[in-house]
């Protein structure tokens, strides 16, 4: 392993600094936000409606955005999609509110888990009833590329050593992996959800086979980075 | 293939080649570095590896899309 692969396989299973730290000095809204929702009665059931009320209006601003890739799904599908969501991050919040720690605004905080389960929910019912191609005949555009009258030569090659090094370097599971979610655009959650896994494993798996596939070339002398470099 | 598009593919396949985070981290972190974002403060010193991780996983990005664009909407 390179000290470049090294370096990235330890950042990425090594938390970032303080992620458990004592809570920050909060903002007032913040820190009335959590007096409220931590109270009892009539004003912890104020505070619950008016929470939901934001996390409503965070998942309708997701689907909002999303909206023009789901062409089939109606308005009503859509508004049962963000109800759905805004009920489901009301309990992660409900749930988690001492993992707050203040390093945002108490609103920014609760914003992201309704924006998370509006985005998975559109992913996978844009999925819903598709297959989900792992198979290495369904590589596509990448698995049919062939050096051709109007292909460069070195473009060819390029490609039989990509398509080499995955069926070599990786794993079947990393195999599997890394086409589903880098060759076939197949949402990690929905993948996720069809192999039994989380989402954090997933990456982690497609993270090992990205540097197993990279360190791969590198070892046979494939120069990859003018390939990548911006504006080539 | 295009270039154009073979640059993707393989920037798709290869991954960051920068420290990153994981998924999961990823989420934990998200609201504070998109408020320094929208601060106009160095998000990426302070939050080093959530940048490489935005550009190598599609569905944590679109994630960060949407909550730049909520509270940058907000703030704005």
């Amino acid at each position: 392993m390179s000290a470049g692969a090294a370096t990235v396989h330890r950042a990425l299973v090594r938390p970032l600094e303080n992620p458990a730290a004592p809570a920050l000095s909060l903002d007032p809204e913040s820190r009335e936000w959590l007096r409220d929702l931590r109270a009892e009665g009539a004003s912890r059931d104020e505070a619950v409606d008016r929470l939901h009320a934001l996390l409503l209006r965070a998942a309708r601003f997701e689907v909002n955005r999303r909206r023009a890739g789901l062409p089939h799904l109606r308005g009503n599908e859509l508004d049962e999609i963000a109800l759905e969501a805004a009920d489901d991050a009301l309990m992660s919040v409900l749930g988690r509110l001492d993992d707050f720690r203040g390093a945002s605004r108490f609103t920014t905080w609760v914003y992201k888990f309704a924006l998370l389960e509006a985005a998975v929910k559109l992913r996978k019912r844009a999925w819903q009833g598709h297959e989900v191609p792992l198979e290495p005949e369904t590589w596509g555009l990448f698995a049919s590329a062939s050096p051709g009258p109007d292909t460069e030569a070195e473009q060819g090659e390029l490609l039989v050593a990509v398509r080499s090094a995955i069926a070599e370097a990786l794993t079947p599971h990393q195999r599997n992996v890394l086409v589903a979610l880098a060759l076939n655009g197949v949402p990690i959650d929905v993948l996720a959800e069809r192999l039994g896994t989380t989402r954090g494993a997933l990456y982690k798996t497609l993270h090992d086979a990205r540097q197993k596939l990279r360190r791969h070339l590198e070892e046979r002398g494939v120069s990859l980075e003018s390939w990548l470099e911006e504006g080539s | 293939m295009k270039r154009s598009e073979l640059k993707r593919t393989l920037a798709g396949l290869l991954g960051p080649t920068q420290p990153e985070v994981g998924c999961d981290e990823c989420f934990d972190r998200l609201d504070e570095y998109v408020e320094l974002e929208v601060a106009g403060r160095d998000a990426d010193a302070a939050l080093p590896g959530l940048r490489a991780h935005l550009a190598g996983c599609p569905a944590c990005r679109e994630e960060h899309e949407s909550l730049h664009a909520l509270v940058g909407g907000e703030q704005a």
